[in-house]
């Protein structure tokens, strides 16, 4: 509990000498002094004595009493103050009650002598488990595991669009059929109860594989769960058991199919200084690809190992995380079909993370919607419809994606974000520096975000618009980074800055140039030869 | 016992507070964050020394606001005593624990927390306080989300929130009672107790009201009657009617028959200082952390499972990780890898003797770096410059002698301080100058402090900000004929690093420092005495870097665009300061005129990069230095300065008495300085060199003169007929290039003599851009050699074959 600090209060010390021809006269001496008083009584004796030009063989005798007074007044100052609250409690004119709730709160919640017996909670157990395990011998299993896992969700997910798009056809055709005979044999009523059974016939059919799905991931959860937790045992029984008692025999391992070439893509990687005398190394990556081919699912198609880092970092603290430009609405985002397409073995479902933000973001948003408009004075009502304001950022936290652990989504108006005049007191850019900050306070050590702040290349985006925009973005990231070194959290290893994928490759080569000119490049190190 | 014996310290941990959301503090920069102001706050602590007080060793801010706090440690705490204390060793307690109270309270410093478990009493019955600065260090417990003590040691106005020190004094009597009575309301939870404790105000005494709720009436009553005297004075609820330390430490005394303990001073390891064992064992390999972890206090949550969910722009955070509870735990440490990391060293090598021939370690070849890091080597080094810091000021010339090899960084503030030759009664010297009554350059010096070395967390917390500013505040105030020029700043910070909790010595230190390495750099009008500097660093880099030299020349990439930060602030400015302490020891051990030779050691290892370059590369280049090798560049500087010849490095803007001995002198007008691009060279130092055989004398007289009488083993290359525009020098002539090279192989100084100045300077010029290494001139030339040192004259042997 803190003391109620911060009300000093002043004292006179009063000091009187006599003048040296006449013994009746007196000097008198008054110097106000904070109580408590926080520097040395020394050095103020020494101050006195220079203002009031006293006399030097004064000095040991006002040490003594300047010392003397300070420590009396002191001691008065918290005799008073306790005497004070003391009485009041005799009194009966303080809340014990809450008083005590307050003591009792306070060790409950924040001593471990008297926490409430907690052990871990059920998240923290498994993650422990499934770090473990991980980095076993048992990591390759697992992720095979994960790899069938995930693609009986996808064969699912092209069974249910094959069916649907089954469906779509004969009921075009039905309806084209029907059109043709408009005022022939049928009536637009008619045509309109098709429309109207179509339709149901639809949703019927989305409900179902929807249901399925559903059901898949629930199961696969669960199956995940129980034999992770299986696994353990045995590992921890013995340690050297090669999981060969692992459900491989259930999940034949992949054969590596014909693996596809990536597409060639622009890419290039700097590694930089920061920092006026300390220098931080970081890398940089400047790479032009879709952003959202980073948070895309893990299909392991291009063979399981690449599902290894991921899973390797889930749980530790290097964490990566891709920044993704959003609408206001948290449920909308083009992530939930994204990341559906396998099951989340570890945290919620995208779409029930998404809703659960949604929810518990509208009070604390509303509340600051209200005052803001209250400090605006004007009424711009309009606006504050939406919880969610450009610039504020939510969280979703994934196992699933193939570059990330977490999803930033940066709330934008994309209106705004086509203008050319962008300044570094934009919302955006306030939200990039709070998504910094949050990076090195969690550690979260390497981060993707889109450098031009569009998710995609549109006409008016000229080649200076890009420059000039990539150059703010670039700049501003530089003194966040730089602020950011001294939080005391994870330090930023690595920053992609992703470009549209139609990105062409003079403006590749123009951006690539900037980010030379802003950050410095880690020279090679030179042995220096001595003659 | 044996396991007693074995922990000498012992370590615990803590979260600060957050700060939430995003505050900024009232210079619009963000707030310091807990952690660090907690850690300058603890530094004080780590200096107090008191036979019941635990030493306070380390305190470590890990990630996330975490701080660990190493202190030392021994036997077992009061609370892990089951068995009852007899009275006897109840008032020996209470006497330790009094007068360590009272010395605190002396310091200024309450404790707050005072509690069973916080009291370490040994085998023979020595009580310490162990971590007793956690109130102190937390600011009051407001950097902390945890309240600090225990329930059943609060005092009334403690819960009320209020108590100043006398808080101690009520907890204190806690203690001493259930030292008597048993463990007092030892079933209930915090609520009830507080509530017990806060009902005792209506009590006459609360003491007996205490011991007839836990039926110990009796018992108590049956305490012998001054026992009681001091635990009633102590329970008092007015804390002004309290005892206070001072009081009972006296009362304890007189009734105290017991011997006072006197323990036998260990010999050996266990002899050392505690600060010295605790760093070796860090150096044998000692972990800090993963103790803590083995022993459950630093838990391994997964940070993605304490994600917010959201942050708005305000920087409000929703959701994510909740405050961690605090553990009161402690982890022991054992000193056993250090044991048996020195074990085979011999008894007789833990008192080195002054005048013992020392033994040479093999380790001395190794860089510096790798030498701060050998247990072994800082051992011998630590025990060797303990003893000769206990000589000083009597033992400074073996403190040099040893501060050349390396110095140990655990002692480096005092040897610092004793190269700077620092003594005398600096505290009461400090003390007498005014550091707070505001000045006009507070608002400067306000704005630079932030922005000063802040990634050192000492000297970016509230801590290090005030004791810097009062330093420089203090040193203008004493140097009135300077002024603050920015970089001051950064001046003072290292010493500021060092002697933290000591800053009359870190003053003492900065007023030694700048009269004789900066010596009236801090000027209000300081342009020659930089321009001087500059120039004698550019002829400098001239004679040892010829074709950098040229180059720049060639680009125009003069000094004055890039050096002024490097020598204003003794390159503090540049670099962080673990490479500062390096750069720095050498400084202060070869004197003023090293400083010019480590500006070329950082050009040099940019040399391949400035070679390449233009101007404008050249520019953005140094507005950021890349990495410095600092190591190699102390190195290269200490030879290059050995082996330049005193009078090349002549500056006249020191606090050197004036050269009058003309055959030392090379001062010239600062025009003439400006305008000459190699030094010029002593006549003192040109007849040793000669005598050394290390020079060779292009003398560029008429060849007439030359005939006539010429220096001794000199070649004449007359200057009327030198094409300067050839840059070759094959087109001197076969015999004087061929002489040239020869003397370049053999990394000789070439000196240029003449009859007139002019002459000299454009043929020196000309060498240089021959990449002629070495050059320079000959103060007074071919006359005034001639008129000091006839000598050395001899008329040249004629020569066969053409000329």
């Amino acid at each position: 509990m803190t003391t109620e600090a911060g009300e000093n209060v002043s004292k006179t010390f009063k000091f009187s000498f006599p003048t040296c021809t006449n013994k009746e006269v007196l000097f008198k001496l008054e110097v106000p002094v904070d109580i408590p008083y926080e520097g040395s009584s020394r050095e103020l004796v020494q101050r006195v004595l220079k203002m009031f030009h006293i006399p030097v063989y004064l000095e040991d005798e006002l040490n003594e009493k300047l010392a003397e007074f300070i420590a009396e007044e002191t001691k008065n100052y918290h005799n008073e103050r306790d005497e004070k609250l003391l009485n009041q409690l005799k009194n009966g004119e303080l809340n014990i009650e809450g008083i005590i709730k307050g003591w009792e709160k306070n060790f409950k919640e924040n001593v471990l002598e008297f926490a409430e017996q907690k052990g871990s909670s059920d998240e923290e157990v498994f993650a422990t488990a499934y770090h473990k395990l991980v980095h076993s011998p048992a990591l390759e299993t697992i992720l095979q595991v994960e790899s069938s896992y995930a693609k009986t969700v996808m064969n699912m997910i092209q069974n249910r669009d094959k069916d649907i798009k089954k469906l779509t056809e004969r009921q075009t055709q039905e309806m084209e059929d029907k059109i043709r005979l408009l005022n022939i044999s049928t009536t637009e009523e008619e045509i309109n109860a098709l429309a109207g059974k179509h339709f149901e016939e639809q949703s019927v059919a989305a409900g179902h594989w929807e249901s399925q799905l559903d059901a898949l991931r629930h199961a696969q959860r669960a199956a995940h769960r129980a034999w992770l937790m299986t696994a353990l045992d045995d590992y921890q029984l013995n340690e050297n058991a090669t999981p060969s008692n692992s459900p491989l025999c259930m999940f034949p391992p992949d054969l590596p199919g014909p693996i596809q070439p990536a597409p060639p893509r622009l890419e290039e990687s700097f590694t930089i200084h920061l920092g006026s005398q300390l220098k931080q190394t970081h890398n940089i990556r400047l790479v032009a690809v879709d952003i959202l081919d980073l948070c895309s699912v893990n299909r392991g198609d291009s063979g399981t190992w690449n599902r290894a880092q991921p899973a390797l970092g889930l749980y530790s603290n290097d964490l990566s995380a891709v920044v993704l430009l959003a609408e206001h609405e948290p449920s909308r985002s083009p992530l939930v079909a994204l990341a559906r397409q396998a099951t989340e073995h570890h945290f919620d479902d995208v779409e029930i993370q998404l809703r659960d933000i949604a929810e518990k973001v509208k009070e604390p948003a509303e509340k600051r919607n209200l005052e803001r408009v209250a400090g605006d004075g004007r009424g711009r009502s309009a606006r504050v419809k939406r919880s969610l304001q450009p610039g504020d950022v939510y969280l979703s936290r994934h196992s699933n994606l193939a570059d990330a652990h977490l999803v930033y989504h940066l709330v934008i108006d994309d209106e705004q974000m086509k203008a050319g005049d962008m300044t570094s007191r934009h919302p955006a850019i306030l939200a990039l520096r709070n998504i910094l900050k949050s990076a090195s306070c969690n550690d979260v050590t390497s981060i993707a975000l889109p450098l031009l702040l569009r998710h995609d290349l549109t006409e008016e985006m000229t080649m200076s618009w890009c420059i000039r925009r990539a150059e703010l973005v670039l700049k501003c990231v530089k003194g966040f980074m730089l602020e950011g070194s001294g939080g005391g959290g994870a330090e930023l290893r690595t920053l992609t800055v992703a470009l549209p994928s139609t990105t062409n490759q003079t403006l590749f080569s123009a951006l690539a140039d900037l980010l030379t000119n802003i950050f410095r490049l880690a020279g090679p190190v030179r042995q220096n030869k001595l003659e | 016992m044996d396991e007693e014996e074995d922990n000498k310290f012992a370590s615990c941990t803590y979260f600060a507070r957050n700060h939430p959301g995003e505050t900024c503090g009232s210079n619009g920069l963000p707030l310091t964050p807990s952690s660090v102001t907690i850690l300058g706050r603890a530094q004080r602590l780590l200096t107090i020394e008191h036979r019941n007080l635990c030493t306070y060793l380390d305190i470590i801010r890990g990630k996330h606001e975490r701080i660990i706090v190493v202190a030392e440690v021994i036997g077992k705490s009061l609370a892990e005593h089951t068995s009852k204390f007899s009275i006897q060793e109840i008032i020996s307690i209470g006497v330790q624990i009094a007068n360590a109270m009272c010395y605190l309270h002396q310091q200024g410093i309450t404790h707050r927390a005072l509690s069973d478990d916080n009291i370490l009493i040994d085998s023979c019955g020595r009580v310490k306080l162990y971590n007793y600065g956690m109130y102190y260090m937390t600011d009051g417990g407001k950097e902390v989300p945890f309240p600090l003590g225990l329930p059943r040691y609060l005092s009334p106005e403690t819960i009320l929130n209020g108590a100043g020190p006398s808080a101690d004094i009520w907890s204190f009597g806690i203690i001493l009672l259930e030292l008597c009575i048993g463990k007092l309301w030892n079933t209930l939870k915090p609520g009830p107790i507080l509530r017990r404790i806060l009902t005792l105000v209506h009590a006459n005494n609360p003491a007996e009201r205490i011991a007839r709720e836990h039926d110990c009436y009796d018992s108590y009553k049956a305490l012998p009657e001054n026992i009681r005297d001091i635990i009633e004075k102590c329970l008092t609820i007015y804390p002004s009617e309290r005892s206070t330390f001072s009081e009972i430490s006296e009362v304890l005394k007189m009734i105290n028959n017991q011997k006072p303990i006197d323990l036998k001073v260990p010999r050996g390891l266990l002899g050392c200082k505690l600060q010295y064992l605790y760093h070796w064992w860090q150096l044998a390999g000692g972990d800090i952390i993963s103790e803590l972890k083995r022993n459950g206090l630093i838990k391994n949550s997964p940070p993605i499972l304490a994600m917010p969910i959201a942050i708005l722009l305000d920087g409000c955070t929703i959701g994510g990780k909740k405050n961690a509870v605090f553990d009161r735990r402690i982890a022991k440490y054992s000193l056993q890898i250090l044991k048996n990391r020195l074990a085979h060293i011999s008894p007789h090598d833990f008192y080195p003797l002054m005048h013992e021939k020392r033994k040479e370690c093999d380790t001395v070849s190794l860089p510096k770096i790798i030498r701060e890091r050998d247990t072994e080597y800082q051992f011998y080094r630590l025990l060797w410059f303990q003893r000769l810091l206990h000589g000083y000021p009597y033992t400074s010339q073996y403190i040099r002698a040893q501060a050349e090899v390396d110095i140990p960084p655990l002692v480096r503030g005092d040897v610092w301080a004793a190269l700077l030759g620092v003594f005398g009664d600096i505290e009461d010297q400090y003390e007498r100058i005014d550091k707070e009554t505001p000045t006009p350059t507070d608002r400067q010096i306000d704005v630079d402090i932030p922005r000063c070395h802040q990634y050192c967390w000492l000297l970016c917390g509230r801590a290090g900000h005030r004791t810097l500013k009062r330093l420089l505040k203090a040193w203008l105030l004493t140097n009135p004929q300077y002024v603050y020029w920015q970089g001051l700043d950064s001046l003072t910070a290292p010493f500021l690093y060092l002697n933290f909790c000591n800053e009359a010595r870190a003053f003492a230190c900065l007023s030694a420092f700048v009269p004789k390495f900066l010596h009236k750099f801090f000027l209000k009008d300081n342009s020659a005495v930089i321009k001087e500097y500059l120039a004698k660093f550019w002829q400098i880099t001239t004679f040892h870097e010829p074709e950098l030299a040229a180059h720049l020349h060639d680009i125009n990439f003069v000094p004055e665009l890039f050096a002024i930060p490097w020598f204003l602030t003794m390159f503090s400015h540049v670099f962080p300061l673990h490479k500062i302490v390096h750069l720095w020891d050498a400084l202060l051990v070869e004197g003023p005129q090293l400083p010019l030779f480590m500006g070329l050691g950082i050009l040099r290892q940019l040399r391949d990069t400035l070679l390449d370059s233009g101007f404008n590369e050249c520019i953005l280049l140094f507005s950021d230095l890349p990495e410095i090798d600092i190591g190699e560049c102390v190195k290269v500087s200490i030879e290059m300065s050995r082996n330049t010849p005193r009078s090349i490095s002549y500056r006249r803007f020191t606090n050197e008495p004036e050269i009058k001995d003309p055959m030392d002198v090379v001062e010239v007008p600062m025009e003439v300085l400006l305008a000459e691009i190699c030094p010029r060279i002593s006549l003192t130092d040109f007849f040793s060199l000669t005598c050394q055989e290390k020079c060779c004398v292009v003398d560029i007289r008429s060849n007439l003169l030359y005939e006539k009488s010429c220096i001794e083993g000199s070649i004449n290359v007359p200057y009327s007929g030198v094409h300067l525009g050839q840059h070759e020098l094959r087109a001197l002539g076969l015999h004087p290039s061929k002489v040239l090279n020869n003397v370049i192989a053999q990394k000789k100084t070439v000196i240029v003599a003449s009859a007139e100045d002019e002459t000299a300077q454009l043929f020196s010029e000309y060498l240089v851009k021959c990449k002629v290494p070495r050059v320079c001139i000959l103060h007074g030339g071919v006359s005034a050699l001639q008129s000091h040192v006839p000598s050395l004259f001899s008329v040249p042997p004629k020569r066969n074959g053409p000329k």
